[in-house]
């Protein structure tokens, strides 16, 4: 077998000589050269037979593959690409031929066919040089011939195994010569080779010490240890790449940091998703890492006859291949020293500031990540928004619920925490989120409402399909403010509509607007004539029970009855707590039982500012029923008439100007009271509700809603003198007030002592002309009507005079002081900030009679 | 005369279709190459390496006849040709 196998060599081996030879261009007599006879042929054969036996093994790994990978790579890079993907098809079919008759050694023909075609490259390039002297012609090939052979001789001389065929016949020798020095040199300097350099930095890259390059806590890096002789280059080179490495020893600190705390500590949804997007991040790199160990283990067959074909991944290779990987790894450094203190919202919004980049490889990745990390947050914010569930149990949204009563759930029982709200959701977007999320708990708990659950299902279908769980994510901010502000739409709308013809809002509005701000005038006249006598007790001796059933009375007798049931029945008195000496005026007042879901709106405070208000009223109304009563008794004007003709002249004249004084001080108080009263109804009350029933109409949920109603307040005590600038105004209207009340006792005794004048000295003139018809009269009479009988008329002059005299005194006080008075109110009026303030001295001062009266004011 | 065509005359066609397919691709990615090959000098040398030679040697035998006839630099001995 061995005998006829090295026979079939030499008989092939023999027909390549033959063939090689008789193709051969430079031989200038093929016909004898191929002759198989011929010496040339002879001496041809043995020396390719020699060549052949030589122990000249393959530079290379057996490996098909690579090397047409290589082949395919020297063609493109000559330029030549489409021969080079014609020779990848045929490199493929040639591959896919196997079994019988098939080639076997197919890398040993490609590598071959390789070497061959590098050879006729170099031989065509060789006679180049020699075109430089192009006057030695064809001699020259003869000269180099010899010379080229006598240096092959000398070289065998000098020590080379004269088997091995040399490849350095050419003057590219001298170049591969100095190649092969730079090498030695190079591995003198270097006391580890690169290969094992470049091992030991994707270790380091992972984490791992190398044997060479090792952590350094004194750098706080890997490095090289100093021991190790290097190139300075190659020191600060390993140091570069192996930033790398120390990012990511951060990196996987953090994460299983964070895993190893989770069940102990709270790390947050948001937390454990940005830590699995690192994670996955970190797989990634593995697989690059991996990918990049292979290609070090496997050397690439580049060029057969230089020695330092070496491994296909250098240093500086890594560095090429570590740029993409080192940025991400950076960010993520950096995004992990930003998150460690932060989480929930917070740590979002501290991660978005990152994303704000103009590098897309680093705005990509930002966005990957965020989308991964926010997704937890748009999933709590979808489910409060249509389902006003808060599912945050490491409170890491941005909407913070606390336990507080169904009346102030609307207030108080939700907020925003400003830390927790990432960046890119808006200030008035998460204003909006919140409310939603609010309107729907108020919904469920307050006004015990189950239609909102239709309106949620109603907004996610018009916000498109982008609802479902999960599938909002970080960069669609677009849809989630349509979402929002779909849920947002119709859910308010609801809340309004349950609101509004539910629990009735605007009625009850108006009902305390009648009620409480006195606007159902019928009523608040029976009622004053009704509880006045009550009240004018001490307050101590005042029982509620019986004011409600004066009030009780005071509905079923005025317009009230036809009033709503629901609404009278909420209707209550209600005493203040009173000190010593206050009268029951002092601490009447009446009350509206708001109730749930209600109350949000009419808040404790809010009621407070109706009793002021109330309070206020109370007293006006109080001032004008007093000054009409005062004019009941004053009208019967028949009293000068002819009764005290028989009077003393100086008496009658006393009698005169005092009922006349009486009268004018009424008429200057009916005026002021009647147009504050007129200003207070039409310029304030009316006009507000007017106002504040536009805003009820366009409100659009209930925050709208609520401010409307609290402007609506605050401008009736604004207007009202209630507020805090017209402290000092509001005083000396009191006073008026108390002045006014003052003068109806002064003006009631008057009369009252009037009427006694009259009936004594019509008595008096009786008894002198009908004796006995007076007698039988007056013996009804008390005993004091007797005296003045007895004392006669003179005395009864007299003591009608001083009667009327201090009267008249007491009105001239109380003359004096209510214009003093006046005169202060009417000069605050116009200094008021408030503009309505301006119609009512108008109103007060039409005729410009009191700056006449005293021009010097 | 030995030939790779002649080498698998006795097998069955199948494994001759395949053998000339081979040589087929081979030559023109030879071509593709600018080797300078012909046909059957290429299947002279594919039949070589599948002896096991090396191919590199082969490539040297090739360079080096084509470069030149052979010249007195040869000595004259004459190896027996180990099978590497």
């Amino acid at each position: 077998m061995e005998e006829e196998d090295q026979q079939k060599i030499l008989d092939l081996v023999k027909e390549l000589v033959n063939r090689v030879l008789s193709r051969n261009p430079q031989n200038p007599k093929p016909s004898i050269s191929s002759n198989p006879n011929s010496p040339d042929f002879q001496n041809s054969l043995r020396y390719a037979i020699r060549i052949l036996s030589s122990r000249l093994t393959p530079s290379i790994a057996p490996d098909a593959a690579a090397i047409a990978e290589s082949i395919k790579r020297g063609l493109a890079t000559q330029g030549k690409s489409s021969q080079a993907l014609n020779f990848a098809e045929l490199y493929n079919k040639f591959a896919s031929k196997t079994g019988p008759g098939s080639i076997n050694n197919k890398w040993a023909v490609l590598y071959l066919l390789k070497i061959i075609s590098e050879d006729t490259k170099v031989a065509q390039n060789a006679p180049n040089s020699t075109l430089l002297f192009p006057n030695l012609g064809l001699n020259e090939l003869d000269l180099s011939n010899e010379s080229r052979g006598s240096r092959n001789f000398k070289r065998g001389e000098k020590g080379y195994d004269n088997g091995v065929l040399l490849v350095s016949k050419d003057p590219e020798n001298l170049r591969e010569i100095a190649f092969r020095e730079f090498v030695n040199l190079v591995k003198e300097e270097n006391e580890v080779s690169e290969e094992v350099l470049v091992r030991d930095v994707l270790y380091a890259c992972q984490g791992i010490d190398g044997k060479y390059v090792k952590f350094d806590a004194n750098v706080d890096g890997y490095a090289l240890s100093d021991l190790i002789k290097v190139p300075r280059a190659t020191r600060v080179l390993v140091r570069k790449l192996c930033e790398l490495g120390w990012l990511f020893r951060k990196v996987k600190g953090y994460i299983s940091e964070s895993m190893d705390r989770f069940p102990a500590e709270d790390v947050g949804t948001v937390g454990q998703a940005f830590c699995a997007a690192l994670q996955d991040e970190l797989s990634d790199y593995y697989k690059l890492l991996a990918v990049l160990e292979t290609q070090a283990m496997n050397p690439i067959p580049l060029v057969s006859e230089t020695a330092s074909s070496g491994n296909y991944l250098s240093l500086r290779r890594l560095s090429v291949w570590f740029a993409e990987p080192i940025v991400k790894m950076r960010l993520m450094a950096v995004l992990v020293d930003k998150c460690r203190v932060l989480r929930g919202g917070a740590m979002a919004g501290a991660i978005h500031l990152h994303a704000q980049h103009g590098n897309p490889l680093v705005h990509e990745f930002m966005r990957s990540l965020l989308q991964r990390v926010c997704s937890p947050l748009f999933e709590m914010v979808r489910s409060w928004v249509l389902e006003g569930e808060l599912e945050d149990i490491f409170s890491e949204f941005f909407v913070v619920g606390q336990p507080v009563k169904a009346e102030s759930l609307w207030r108080e029982g939700y907020r925003l925490h400003a830390g927790m709200l990432p960046s890119f959701i808006s200030q008035p977007l998460a204003q909006r989120i919140l409310r939603t999320g609010k309107s729907i708990n108020f919904l469920r708990v307050c006004c015990d409402d189950r239609g909102w659950a239709d309106a949620a299902t109603e907004a996610a279908a018009a916000a498109g399909t982008t609802t479902r769980r999960g599938s909002l994510g970080y960069g669609e901010t677009d849809a989630l403010e349509t979402l929002v502000v779909e849920a947002a739409k119709r859910i308010d709308k609801h809340l309004l509509d349950v609101m509004y013809t539910r629990y009735k809002f605007k009625e009850h509005c108006l009902a305390i607007k009648r009620y409480l701000l006195l606007g159902q005038g019928d009523f608040v006249q029976y009622l004053m004539d009704i509880v006045g006598q009550e009240l004018s007790e001490p307050a101590n001796t005042i029982s509620s029970f019986q004011l409600a059933g004066l009030l009780e009375s005071a509905i079923r007798s005025s317009n009230a009855q036809y009033d709503d049931p629901d609404i009278l029945d909420r209707l209550r008195v209600k005493m203040m707590p009173h000190g010593t000496g206050d009268r029951g005026w002092d601490v009447f007042s009446l009350e509206y039982d708001a109730r749930i879901p209600l109350d949000t709106v009419f808040t404790e405070s809010v009621m407070a500012r109706y009793l002021r208000i109330f309070n206020f009223l109370w007293k006006l109304r109080r001032v004008e029923h007093a000054l009409i009563g005062a004019w009941k008794t004053m009208k019967p004007n028949c009293i000068t008439s002819h009764s005290f003709t028989k009077l003393q002249h100086v008496v009658k004249l006393q009698l005169l100007s005092t009922l006349r004084r009486c009268q004018v001080l009424w008429n200057q108080m009916n005026h002021f009271v009647t147009n504050l009263q007129y200003y207070i109804m039409f310029e304030v009350l009316e006009v507000s509700w007017s106002n504040f029933s536009n805003e009820m109409e366009v409100a659009r949920d209930l925050d709208d809603l609520l401010a409307a109603h609290d402007k609506y307040l605050r401008s009736i005590v604004e207007k009202s003198l209630l507020g805090e600038r017209s402290l000092s105004l509001y005083k000396s209207l009191f006073a008026l007030f108390d002045l006014i009340l003052r003068f109806r006792s002064h003006a009631d005794r008057l009369y009252e002592g009037i009427y006694d004048l009259q009936a004594r000295t019509r008595a008096s003139s009786l008894s002198s002309q009908d004796k006995k018809q007076s007698r039988r009269q007056t013996r009804d009479k008390s005993s004091e009507v007797g005296s003045w009988l007895i004392d006669g008329r003179k005395a009864l002059e007299q003591r009608a005079g001083e009667f009327l005299q201090n009267t008249g005194q007491e009105l001239e006080a109380i003359s004096k002081e209510y214009t003093v008075l006046l005169e202060g109110f009417l000069s605050q009026l116009p200094v008021q900030q408030h503009v309505d303030l301006k119609f009512l001295f108008f109103r007060l001062h039409f005729t410009e009679f009191y700056s006449r009266l005293h021009p010097g004011t | 005369m030995f030939n790779i065509v002649k080498f698998v005359a006795d097998m069955d066609s199948e494994a001759a279709k395949t053998a000339r397919e081979s040589l087929d691709l081979a030559f023109h990615m030879s071509n593709l190459l600018d080797t300078g090959l012909d046909r059957h000098t290429l299947s002279v040398l594919i039949a070589l390496c599948d002896m096991g030679l090396n191919p590199e040697a082969l490539a040297a035998v090739v360079k080096e006849l084509r470069r030149e006839p052979v010249s007195s630099s040869l000595q004259n001995s004459s190896a027996p040709i180990a099978k590497p």
